[in-house]
């Protein structure tokens, strides 16, 4: 009986040990008070109502980053934990907390380095870039909404539903995938990873990659078909580009990703032998399907980034995109070729010189519309009257860090180097600079640039350019040496080495370059608090504090809900530069329009799929039964609703704006700088002390 | 105002048939169905005919119901929906070529030959452990073949393997050399044909044994053979 | 390109937006299956000393399969012209075909799998036989959700009649039940058809 209730569920997988205690302290407990928290202060009804149950992509892109920015705290640790042990560990040094080597079991190393790639792809990277994507693009094409916001808040919660997967083990099970990021077989069958832990890893991507689907066919239909009149394919803003070419490659590869699941699921849940060691299995055939998906997965996270760097780079050049044309070809170039290349990920699996050579052929022609885009940005910068902002900052630090890492992507394609390097430290260099560098630099760009068109108020300046620069010298301090280990021949996912290797002393710099990074994020926290705090100083009373270009700074900031009272007809390629020079927005006339009701579905849906996941797990099959035909109702009972939409007239839009324009009349401010670091300690400590303060003075001691 | 009670009509838009479509597409459906069938009951073809044949017939019955069952290319501009077809029909030949062409080479990598031997093989290596493996190693003796007008000089060779054959010209004629007899085309040493002209001559490793000939590609063109023991 | 239009115009291009989005949707479920098929491809004769297609197939009961499907694409096709007629009745004559064919098949499917695994040639036996049920098995799961998706509308145009919203999802289901009998061209071709080359 209990058997039947709780499938494998037992005592045991509760936490008991000092990581699963403190993961789930960290990553359920804690999160968990902070939304309590929340609801105490601002009521569930708010809560529930203006956020939970938003079908406004700009709502939903704020969650997306909150969510996001949550993981890269936990994945940020995860680094700092992997940087600690390879510091720690060099030949036969004392071993702590119980460890043979440094402070991490092997097995509990490998669960760390899993996570943390899981992590940062699946749940930072996309979670950014999709909160990027829903906020920005509807506004700079012109649209209220996204083509289905029911699909959007679906996939927003199955995104949530496989965040809570991976953060839960912590809680339930205590262990992770300990194969890699990418579970490669047959280490993760059932025959060499028979706890749960690939069970979950299978799950939160499962899901999240369900949702990602769901979301990038949502961006598709939206980009094709709501542009604003007059706005052509080839008139679009840069950032819309990379979105679209983006999520053509979603579309395209993570189908493949999620049939690959399945089988893997099916070996290890139904006994099948896709890939196991025996009867007749083929564990190379995982290999190429994951990759498949896997190489276009990198593309898809960097597109978009591409998109930011070349609204920035025209913004603050105060000059439109150099050669429109070439950019544009260069997005599109990178999206079809970044199909062709994925063997390059498994050269020495052993397919022989012709493959692996047509494979590196097109390696390295992906290098081609590459740095078309790269001479793009160059040439939009010369002549251009360039203004230093943080996002500019970004912006250089990539050229610089990209272009190295994307230098050792070249000389990784070439197979016989490849031999030499393959999963060695130089590679683990390769695609952290091209990821930092580019995805993380780009989202990092992006927020600080569109910062003020979400929330109303610009960020402070002095404290990211600290952050920036805590970034740039900590990236170059760990990964620089972690370029010269890997020829040196240090491997990926070393636990402990030798001590006559001499690598210990670069593994310290590793560590420290590690925790200067973390100080940037610190900052970056810290930037954003400060913000608040001054916010009526930075705040933005026009919509366009750059003096941007395209469409999204025509409106006020933060937009209303339906973006635009009137859609505009546009003419040109940086239509809102055109619409400045020609002396503002044209009046047309306010009309009705049709906006989507806040729906729960979403949330249902996704609570039922995450029921069906957790079963999965856990062999509880009645749950995966309920969990499934939970799916299936919700979403017969949504699409069977015809009542979604209610009408928004006319006069009410006349009378919203009318308001709106009492309000966005000037305050009187006080003058003076951003806030610096030194200023925000003082506000910081002073705070804390009245806090403390307080509470003395109330308990009368 | 959403819920009409009687029925709505929906004019006939382009892209929407009629019976006719329906009809015509469902028979040619039929008809590429049982074709191959058929073939493949009596065995009617050898192996790849036969299977360059069901799988042509397959991708025809698709074509046939795209057409008139999906009514694919009758939408308005821009043709979004073919190109999304159209594109995913060419991620679908990249996956399956691809995974096939990956996967086979994998497992000649993996099958029973002896490991040192396929590496050998693959990599031309020369010797391993002393013993000479039997690739060349580039120590052999050159042997010239000049061409002047319609004649090679000497016209037979003699070598012994991995020695070297230099062909050149002596006119102002850029000539293509095929291997093997007229009728019947051979390929030596990888190539099927080497080019000689009076920039450029040829030269061949003779690693393969045996009395080989080889023939201008223009009919009035020299004849020689050589002959490559060991 | 849509700006604000009376709801007429909206709701046209709601449903065009709608098809075109359930399209895209179409060719991610075309890759899913593709993956399936390239797997079948790459371990079809991994049968680990087991029976291969050709000794376990029944070319005839295939055929039936391939027919029956063809002829509910063929109705559910019939039905959609009487849907833009605006004829309920024959709606529900043409659609109940399709879903009479339909079961039919699921039924021949279901009889074919459980005599394998009667006579004990399970997914569990070899690679050959995981990629042959994961690869029918999932275009069967799809022709399920399939047959309940359109026993569900078939009730609402029974019980509502037939209105914009119905004849729109009939659509959407008719380009499933279409693109379903597609990809099971290829299984008949390339799982049972090969078996016998």
């Amino acid at each position: 009986m209990r058997e039947f209730l709780l499938g494998r569920l037992n005592a045991h997988a509760l936490p008991h040990e000092w990581f699963t205690i403190g993961g789930t302290i960290g990553f359920i407990l804690l999160p968990l008070l902070a939304l309590a928290v929340l609801v105490r202060i601002k009521g569930w009804k708010w809560l529930w109502g203006e956020w939970l149950t938003s079908v406004d992509p700009k709502r939903i892109g704020i969650m997306y980053f909150i969510v996001a920015g949550f993981m890269l705290i936990r994945g940020g640790m995860d680094a700092i934990m992997i940087w600690l042990q390879q510091a720690l560990t060099a030949g036969n040094a004392h071993g702590y907390l119980g460890a043979t080597h440094g402070y991490l079991s092997a097995d509990h190393f490998q669960q760390i380095f899993t996570a943390h790639g899981n992590i940062m792809v699946f749940f930072v990277a996309m979670g950014f870039i999709f909160g990027l994507i829903n906020f920005i693009v509807p506004l700079q094409i012109g649209a209220r909404d996204l083509a289905s916001p029911f699909l959007n808040t679906l996939g927003f919660w199955l995104y949530v539903g496989g965040v809570v997967m991976v953060n839960m083990f912590f809680g339930i099970g205590g262990e992770y995938a300990a194969t890699g990021w990418l579970a490669v077989a047959p280490l993760s069958e059932t025959q060499f990873s028979p706890g749960v832990g690939v069970d979950y890893w299978i799950w939160s991507l499962q899901i999240s990659g369900i949702g990602t689907t769901i979301g990038g066919i949502n961006f598709i239909m939206t980009i094709l078909k709501m542009r604003a009149p007059g706005m052509s394919l080839w008139k679009m803003p840069m950032f819309t580009w990379g979105s679209l070419c983006s999520m053509l490659m979603v579309v395209t590869v993570f189908p493949l990703l999620t049939a690959t699941l399945f089988l893997i699921f099916f070996d290890r849940y139904l006994g099948m032998h896709f890939f196991t060691t025996n009867l007749g299995g083929n564990a190379m055939m995982y290999t190429n399907l994951i990759w498949m998906w896997g190489h276009p997965e990198v593309y898809i996270l960097i597109l978009p980034a591409f998109g930011v760097f070349s609204e920035v780079v025209a913004t603050f050049s105060r000059k439109s995109i150099a050669s429109y044309t070439s950019q544009v070809l260069g997005m599109i170039g990178v999206t079809v070729f970044a199909l062709s290349v994925w063997l390059h990920h498994f050269f020495t699996m052993g397919a022989g010189a012709d493959v692996n050579a047509f494979f590196g052929v097109m390696t390295m022609v992906i290098a081609i519309p590459t740095s078309v885009l790269v001479f793009g940005w160059i040439a939009t910068m010369y002549k251009g009257r360039i203004r230093y902002t943080v996002p500019m900052l970004w912006f250089l630090g990539f050229i610089g860090i990209f272009t190295i890492g994307g230098m050792s992507g070249v000389l990784l394609a070439v197979p016989p180097a490849d031999f030499q390097l393959h999963n060695s430290l130089f590679l683990v260099a390769h695609f952290h600079s091209t990821v930092i560098g580019g995805v993380l630099f780009g989202v990092f760009a992006g927020l600080n640039y569109w910062f003020p068109k979400f929330a109303g108020f610009r960020l402070n300046e002095r404290i990211g350019r600290s952050a920036f620069w805590c970034w740039i010298v900590g990236f170059c301090l760990s990964f620089i040496p972690m370029y010269i280990l890997g020829i040196m021949g240090a491997t990926r996912r070393l636990d402990h080495y030798d001590a006559s290797t001499g690598w210990q002393p670069f593994y310290i710099l590793m560590l420290i370059g590690g925790l200067v990074i973390a100080t940037g994020v610190a900052l970056q926290v810290i930037q954003i608090i400060a913000s608040v705090i001054q916010r009526r100083q930075l705040a933005d009373f026009t919509g366009d504090p750059w003096d941007g270009r395209t469409l999204e700074w025509a409106t006020i900031s933060p937009p209303p809900s339906y973006n635009f009272a009137v859609i505009p007809n546009v003419t040109t390629r940086d239509a809102f530069q055109e619409f400045k020079e020609r002396g503002g927005l044209p009046q047309a006339k306010y009309k009705d329009i049709r906006v989507p009701y806040n729906t729960a579905s979403g949330i249902y849906i996704a609570a039922f799929a995450f029921a069906a996941s957790f079963a999965f797990v856990w062999h509880i099959i009645w749950l995966a039964v309920a969990g499934i035909l939970g799916v299936i109702i919700c979403v017969i009972v949504r699409t069977f609703n015809d009542n979604i939409e209610y009408t928004l007239t006319a006069a009410e839009i006349e009378n919203a704006e009318r308001s709106r324009k009492k309000h966005i009349l000037p305050k009187k401010t006080e003058e003076g700088e951003d806030m610096s670091l030194w200023e925000f300690i003082k506000i910081a400590v002073t705070w804390g002390l009245g806090f403390v303060g307080l509470k003395r003075r109330v308990h009368g001691s | 105002m959403n819920n009409v009670s009687h029925p709505a009509k929906i004019e006939s838009r382009p892209g929407h048939g009629s019976v006719t479509s329906y009809v015509i597409g469902f028979l040619l459906s039929l008809i590429f169905t049982l074709i191959p069938y058929s073939l493949v009951i009596h065995q009617s073809l050898d192996k790849n005919a036969l299977l360059a044949t069901i799988l042509g017939f397959a991708l025809l019955q698709m074509v046939v119901q795209m057409i008139f069952f999906l009514h694919l290319g009758r939408e308005k501009k821009p043709h979004w929906n073919l190109f999304f077809l159209v594109s995913t029909i060419g991620i679908i030949l990249l996956v399956m070529v691809g995974s096939l062409w990956i996967m086979s080479h994998l497992s000649h990598g993996m099958s029973s030959m002896n490991v040192t031997d396929k590496i050998v093989t693959g990599e031309a290596i020369y010797q391993v452990n002393g013993v000479q493996v039997g690739t060349c190693s580039g120590n052999g003796t050159n042997h010239r073949i000049v061409l002047l007008g319609n004649v090679p000089t000497p016209r037979h060779t003699d070598a012994q393997i991995c020695d070297t054959l230099t062909i050149m010209t002596q006119d102002n004629v850029t000539r293509a050399l095929m291997f093997g007899p007229r009728a019947k085309a051979e390929t030596y040493a990888g190539e099927t044909s080497v080019s000689v002209s009076p920039k450029q001559s040829a030269v061949i490793t003779l690693t393969q044994l045996g009395t080989h000939t080889f023939h201008d590609r223009k009919v009035n063109g020299p004849t020689g053979d050589f002959t490559v023991t060991r | 390109m849509e700006a604000d239009h009376e709801l007429g115009g909206h709701e046209a291009a709601s449903d065009d937006r709608v098809g075109f989005g359930f399209w895209v949707y179409l060719m991610t479920d075309l890759l899913m299956f593709t993956v399936l098929f390239a797997t079948f491809a790459v371990l079809r004769n991994n049968t680990f000393g087991g029976p291969t297609g050709r000794e376990l197939f029944s070319l005839p009961a295939a055929l039936s399969e391939t027919l029956i499907l063809l002829t509910s694409s063929f109705t559910a096709g019939l039905g959609m012209l009487a849907a833009r007629r605006g004829s309920k009745n024959q709606v529900l004559t043409w659609f109940g075909v399709t879903y009479l064919l339909g079961i039919a098949f699921l039924a021949l499917e279901l009889r074919e799998f459980t005599a394998f695994i009667h006579e004990g040639h399970t997914w569990h036996s070899n690679a050959s036989l995981s990629s042959f049920f994961t690869l029918v098995g999932a275009h069967g799961l799809h022709i399920t959700l399939g047959l309940l998706w359109m026993g569900i509308t078939l009730v609402f145009i029974w019980v509502r009649g037939l209105d914009s919203h119905l004849i729109r999802k009939l659509t959407l289901l008719s380009l499933f039940w279409h693109f379903l009998d597609i990809v099971w061209i290829f299984i008949f071709t390339v799982v049972y058809l090969m078996a016998f080359v």
